[in-house]
């Protein structure tokens, strides 16, 4: 059993989120198609207008007001700094790059373990404020359901164990298993879950014209 | 009085019916329900959420969750009871007036529409004499 959680397993959960994420960008495609303009485009502005550096920046800052940072400023800072650091911790650990180079002759570069640990001490702080939104904020917990605290858990425990493992508290041999364990969960979740919203984000939000994407949106909903 | 706004008649649901349509477009609404993080980020995009003294009631994903999400949940085996528990939901909560914000990416206004033809088409939907003031629409 040991065996196959370090060994095959890892490759499984690898494929199963590839192919995962494979399978689900190919659904998106096949229920969406491009989209057909009822009206030209808007013709873009000749010339941008000049701007000094300064009113580019006052520019940035008041095109915020419009985002998520003017209703809650604390939340938008916690959820993005989670999810970059949930992306970068892990493929730059120096702990996953020498396993990887080990069987794959090549890896990523890693950042110094003492900033890794610290980067994973944050996400867990994150994780943490997730937690207590869930718990006591009413309108988070009017939709909350053990499933979310399931995913909230799928999400953190790779983080908690990685922690745990790397500071050398409680038994190890368990806590490395149980590392593994959980970032196997997490990948083979990622394309069938909720977790899901990491690939569908840039599509629902890049793909699909609408009012709130980020680019004019080449594609629509069939149905 | 227009006798389809005075009192509702039909009373057994056709479920075969509600099944199929949302089997037609459960790609799309499965997804978005399946995505939505519960992270409750829409609901200051809500006018009503607001006007109502921030009453969770009123979020856009409580919205969806609790009417469409218990659709798909019940694999449209309903009954006219639970149809008009979820009326005042997608009709009385909810105008559709498309300004709700969700940093996914998931178009709630189309998934509250697509709960209101489920509902019509089995001649649940509000009654003239139900229609107040208070945002039915």
């Amino acid at each position: 059993m040991l065996d196959f959680i370090q060994g095959p397993l890892v490759s499984i959960s690898i494929v199963v989120f590839i192919l995962g994420l494979l399978f689900q960008v190919f659904q998106f495609f096949r229920l969406t198609r491009k989209k057909e303009w009822g009206n030209p485009p808007l013709p873009q502005p000749m010339k941008p207008e000049k701007k000094t550096i300064g009113q580019q920046i006052a520019s940035w800052l008041s095109a915020l007001n419009g985002t998520l940072w003017k209703t809650d400023p604390v939340l938008t800072v916690v959820t993005s700094v989670f999810h970059i650091l949930l992306i970068i911790t892990p493929l730059f650990l120096l702990g996953h790059n020498t396993l990887i180079r080990l069987s794959c002759g090549w890896s990523l570069f890693s950042l110094p373990e003492s900033l890794s640990d610290g980067l994973t001490l944050i996400v867990l702080i994150c994780g943490a404020y997730f937690l207590g939104r869930r718990l006591f904020l009413a309108r988070v917990k009017a939709i909350t359901t053990a499933y979310d605290y399931i995913m909230l858990l799928i999400a953190i425990a790779p983080f908690l164990t990685g922690f745990f493992a790397y500071h050398q508290w409680f038994d190890y041999e368990t806590v490395i298993l149980l590392h593994i364990l959980t970032g196997e969960l997490m990948l083979i979740s990622i394309p069938f879950t909720k977790l899901g919203h990491m690939l569908f984000f840039f599509l629902y939000r890049f793909f699909i014209g609408g009012e709130y994407s980020f680019l004019r949106g080449s594609r629509s909903w069939s149905w | 009085m227009d006798p389809s706004f005075s009192t509702q008649t039909i009373q057994k649901v056709d479920t075969k019916k509600v099944k199929e349509m949302l089997n037609r477009r459960k790609g799309k609404m499965k997804r978005f329900l399946s995505h939505c993080a519960h992270c409750s980020l829409c609901a200051e995009s809500c006018f009503l959420y607001m006007k109502h003294r921030k009453d969770p009631h009123y979020m856009p994903s409580y919205k969806v969750i609790n009417s469409l999400g218990k659709l798909y949940r019940k694999r449209g085996k309903v009954d006219w009871k639970f149809l008009n528990e979820i009326k005042g939901i997608v009709w009385r909560n909810c105008v559709l007036c498309g300004r709700c914000y969700c940093p996914i990416g998931i178009h709630v206004p189309s998934m509250i529409a697509f709960t209101r033809s489920i509902l019509r088409s089995q001649g649940v939907y509000p009654q003239r004499n139900e229609i107040s003031a208070e945002s039915w629409l």
